[in-house]
């Protein structure tokens, strides 16, 4: 049996799931000022102590690390930066960067070595933490591992490698993740302890996986090094949701919508899209893979008012629904007057929507018209998101003569205020839609059936004669002239599912994330390959939910 | 608003044959250098997807013999593409300037198409000109051509074109393919001085480069006051090409591109694709974008070899800015001299295809407009028979006599039947008619 727990913005859920099955699922405050209490009051009423359920694994979708850099509760980091030529950096780091020599090249040459003076001036920060990054240094680890060794002698709290935590391009990016990983490490690391801690009182010793943004699981010892990957779960946690609620081949497209917002996620051939480059923290880039997810600003509890006599919905909320002792009318309250969803003061929904009435107007006229608004609004903001889907880059004649344009013919909506809302949606764009049993808790069974995943690139580079795998640190030779991508998959397999297995993770499912070959001819004669290749551990749910034969589609 | 567009298309799967210049990995460190940096995600630059040409959008600049279509790969309408994707951008007022960082590329790309010369073959930056025109309504349109080659085919479009400056830099055509751009091209009797050439040593460095664009192009650019300036921006002056002589640096690269304030910048040649294009390209695009590119700097720098002679760039802009300065006058005289026709003998050899081009072109010099003009054309390889065709080209404002002119002109060679195929290209219609 799974516990699968989502902290999210007002409530904590926690669902208990086997064999596509919910036993049992609870609800608590979520409690902000230490997220772990509303956790455990989720888990023990899911869970009642003496229970004789065995839990085999808790999986975690937490604010914690979100919480911590909203608030500003994160440690000092001093970012350790070799940029070399190239770019003005100013601005685009969270902290002012120790701007320290040492350049690698695109090929991964050492163009330029660190200097172990400067960097030692750097290490004089009180709280000696430290993110070290390089540009290129995904290419060639060998000046970030330097200036990290230098550093260590200094009695540091905390190094990190920028490389070792992203192994993709772009150095800002890279940076920024360090950064943020360095500076959520021990509030995390807290965290992990007080909730181990917690569990073992309740006799629960089941491995505990804590849910990333690109919707896998890493377990808790490992996901202590890579804090900042459980940034903003709680929609990775929906989309997973999604996925084991209501599994499609198709194009389509799901909506979680919340007491605010509503997340807009797309689906190509069944798969999440990905967010082109990583996620945005805090307003700064960063290389955290996420899901491609758009928020609009409506929700249940969207304020809804008459400006100009015009029905004007959101992006403001004020309070609950008038059903639930809010003061002001909201979009919650068009659905219950309409019958839509069954919850709080129906009467109360009524009189919100009465109080919006033109003269004779009827209140149920009211109603629709304020979902018909609101659904306008997610209506344009799915089709922007449609639209920039369609205008994403490619980079072959190939793809831009033989396109495979985003076409999707499906709603697949959850969350709490989906049920009255999805279909007008989904009339609007005409489309058929599905609002699957469970749609309501979709996050919590999201995280309970997370798969495990973890990732590695390879750069392999035969003229110059070595392979780098930067999540490693590690460069190698290269000794055969004849290495081919194959070699580059079957090498890097092999790590993945070596680190895969000390993180205690069992799944051998492997995916290929991306690969690229290049001849590389210099004076009209091949002298090598440029070989780029990243493997996943497969995405994806453990178990899918049939209760009720899933949703039911609606053309 | 000071933002960029990037039209980026590196064209990953398309090369004229696997170990030539124009080949996949052309752009590949460059793609590298531009993500690794972090540009895509600054606020000041815009990725634009490439729009597809149309055949119709090629054909309002090139006749293809015995069609387009069989010269062309799917690449080509991908970077026409996005080269009016590039334009659109800039005068839909999405961004201020635009950069189509793409491939293949045309500048060496005639108006008559036998095949592929100095590896282009349909010209990107014509084709863009002419959808706009047709599309936006521009006019006025000065081209800066900074490939270390001579724009020979863009001069061999807007030869003839008033409202088309085309001024190219590039190393002398004595030492370096196609071997033309002299300074005595200088445009067809009614756009004399709208065609300026200068030709200039191996070896130039920056200061020499800089000292022509502060001492003549950009006074000339003041002057012409163009709708639009296009940047042909070749990156083959570069100290480490492999095909040229030249000793520019990305920073000559960059300062050339902030002062130039081009509409739109335009990918051409530049076949140091390790040593030169990753920085080059980073340059540049931070100049269009109105960012820092002072720390832009290739890493074997200290290697470069370079020297201007400034003495020669003096009179050589002495020279030309006299042409300038009395255009109108020397066109009068070129009229006078011509009469009702111009006419000229061209030799065109395709390197690519191995295609030896005879061409004459005659101008009908008309005092009430445009006027038309014929070509004819004879082509020439080792291994197939010889390709001849007869076309005529109305411009836009043709008068009535002219228009007649040009197609009886045709229909008189179509009875004499010295040719394999005959074309009217109307610019007035849009439209290329292939006559049997
Ligand atoms: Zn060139
Ligand atoms: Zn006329």
């Amino acid at each position: 049996m799974w516990l699968g727990i989502d902290v999210g913005g007002t409530f904590t859920d926690a669902v208990l799931v086997e064999d596509g099955k919910v036993i049992s699922q609870s609800k608590a405050p979520t409690t902000h000022d230490d997220l772990l209490i509303g956790i455990l009051a989720a888990i023990d009423l899911a869970v009642p102590s003496g229970s004789p359920l065995v839990i085999e694994r808790v999986a975690l979708s937490t604010t914690v690390v979100t919480n911590a850099i909203i608030q500003g509760a994160i440690s000092e980091v001093k970012i350790v930066l070799m940029p070399g030529p190239g770019l003005n950096t100013e601005g685009l780091f969270p902290v002012k960067p120790a701007l320290v020599s040492g350049y690698i090249d695109h090929r991964g040459r050492v163009v330029k070595r660190p200097n172990e003076q400067e960097v030692l001036a750097q290490a004089t920060l009180p709280g000696k933490i430290f993110a070290v990054a390089g540009k290129f240094a995904v290419r060639n680890p060998v000046n970030e591992q330097q200036v990290s060794e230098w550093l260590g002698k200094c009695k540091p709290r905390l190094v990190i490698a920028a490389s070792k935590v992203s192994g993709s391009l772009n150095f800002i990016r890279r940076t920024n993740s360090a950064y943020y990983n360095a500076a959520c490490y021990f509030v995390f690391e807290k965290f992990a302890q007080a909730m181990e801690e917690a569990l073992a009182k309740r006799a629960i010793t089941a491995p505990v996986h804590i849910l990333k943004a690109d919707g896998g699981t890493l377990p808790l010892a490992l996901a202590k090094d890579y804090p900042i990957e459980s940034f903003f779960t709680g929609p990775a946690a929906s989309v997973l949701g999604v996925m084991a609620l209501q599994p499609s081949m198709a194009d389509t497209i799901s909506l979680d919508i919340g007491g605010t917002t509503t997340d807009i996620a797309l689906w190509r051939k069944g798969k999440p899209l990905f967010a082109e480059r990583g996620a945005t923290i805090a307003g700064y880039n960063t290389a955290v893979r996420a899901f491609r997810l758009h928020s609009v600003g409506i929700g249940g509890d969207s304020y809804v008012r008459r400006e100009s006599d015009k029905i004007v919905v959101g992006p403001m909320r004020l309070g609950p629904a008038m059903a639930v002792g809010g003061k002001e009318p909201t979009l919650s309250d068009a659905m219950i007057a309409r019958g839509d969803r069954v919850f709080g003061n129906k009467e109360a929904a009524i009189a919100a929507m009465a109080s919006l009435a033109l003269p004779g107007q009827s209140v149920q006229d009211v109603a629709n018209q304020v979902i018909a608004e609101a659904a306008y609004i997610v209506r344009q903001a799915i089709e922007d998101t449609i639209t920039e889907e369609i205008a994403q880059p490619v980079y072959t004649v190939n793809d831009m003569i033989h396109p495979d344009p985003f076409m999707p013919h499906e709603l697949i909506g959850v969350g709490g205020a989906a049920a009255g809302f999805v279909p007008v949606i989904a009339k609007q764009l005409g489309v058929s839609y599905i609002v699957p049993p469970r749609a309501e808790i979709a996050n919590a069974i999201g995280a309970a059936v997370a798969r495990p995943t973890m990732s590695l690139t390879m750069r392999a580079d035969t003229a110059e004669g070595f392979y780098s795998i930067p999540e490693l640190l590690l460069k190698q030779p290269i000794h055969s002239p004849q290495f081919t991508l194959d070699d580059a998959r079957k090498i890097l397999a092999d790590h993945l599912l070596e680190r895969a297995r000390e993180a205690g993770i069992r799944s051998t499912d492997l995916e290929e994330v991306y690969t690229e070959e290049f001849n590389m001819i210099r004076g009209f004669s091949t002298i090598g390959k440029m070989i780029s290749c990243s493997l996943q551990i497969k995405p994806g749910v453990l178990m899918y939910f049939n209760e009720g034969q899933g949703g039911v589609r609606h053309e | 608003m000071n933002k960029l567009g990037l039209v980026f298309f590196p064209a990953f799967d398309w090369a004229i044959t696997p170990t030539h210049p124009e080949r996949e990995e052309r752009l590949l460190y460059t793609r590298d250098q531009i993500v690794e940096e972090g540009l895509l995600d600054l606020p000041q630059i815009h990725e634009y997807k490439p729009q597809l040409a149309t055949l119709r959008d090629l054909e309002r600049v090139h006749i293809g013999v015995p069609n387009l279509r069989s010269h062309i790969k799917d690449a080509h309408f991908v970077s026409a593409g996005g080269a009016i994707t590039a334009a659109r951008a800039v005068k839909n007022g999405e961004v201020k300037r635009a950069f189509a960082l793409v491939r293949p590329p045309g500048h060496h790309a005639m108006r008559m198409v036998h095949g592929t010369r100095g590896f282009c073959t349909v010209n990107i930056e014509a084709i863009m000109i002419a959808h706009m025109r047709k599309h936006f309504g521009i006019k006025k349109v000065a081209i800066v051509d900074t490939d270390v080659h001579h724009g020979d085919g863009t001069q061999d479009i807007f030869y003839h074109d008033p409202d088309t400056l085309f001024i190219s830099f590039h190393q002398d055509g004595r030492t370096l393919y196609p071997g033309t751009g002299f300074t005595n091209e200088l445009g067809g009797p009614k756009a004399f001085g709208t065609t300026l050439n200068l030709p200039l040593p191996p070896g130039t460095d920056d200061e020499g480069l800089h000292y022509m664009l502060d001492h003549f192009v950009l006074p000339i650019l003041e002057d012409f006051q163009p709708d639009m300036i296009i940047n042909s921006a070749g990156q083959d002056n570069h100290y480490s090409d492999p095909l040229a002589n030249m000793a520019i640096t990305a920073q000559g690269y960059a300062r050339l591109a902030d002062k130039l304030k081009a509409d739109v910048a335009v990918l051409e040649g530049g076949y140091s694709i390790e040593a030169a294009l990753p920085y080059v390209n980073v340059g540049i695009i931070l100049a269009m974008a109105g960012l820092d590119y002072s720390q832009v700097i290739e890493p074997d720098i200290l290697s470069k070899q370079g020297k201007s002679n400034l003495g020669y760039m003096e009179k050589l802009v002495q020279q030309q800015w006299t042409v300038w300065k009395n255009r109108e006058q020397l066109a009068k005289e070129q009229i006078a001299k011509w009469g009702d026709y111009f006419v000229r003998q061209k030799n065109i050899y395709y390197d690519d295809s191995g295609i030896q081009e005879k061409q004459t072109e005659k101008v009908r010099l008309c005092p009430q407009c445009r006027g038309f003009m014929t070509i004819a054309t004879q082509a020439e390889t080792a291994y197939y028979d010889s390709q001849s065709a007869f076309a005529a080209i109305i411009e836009q404002d043709a008068c009535p006599a002219c228009r007649c002119a040009a197609k009886d002109a045709v229909s008189k060679e179509i009875k004499l039947g010295r040719y394999d195929h005959y074309f009217i290209q109307d610019k007035e219609q849009d439209t290329l008619e292939t006559i049997k």
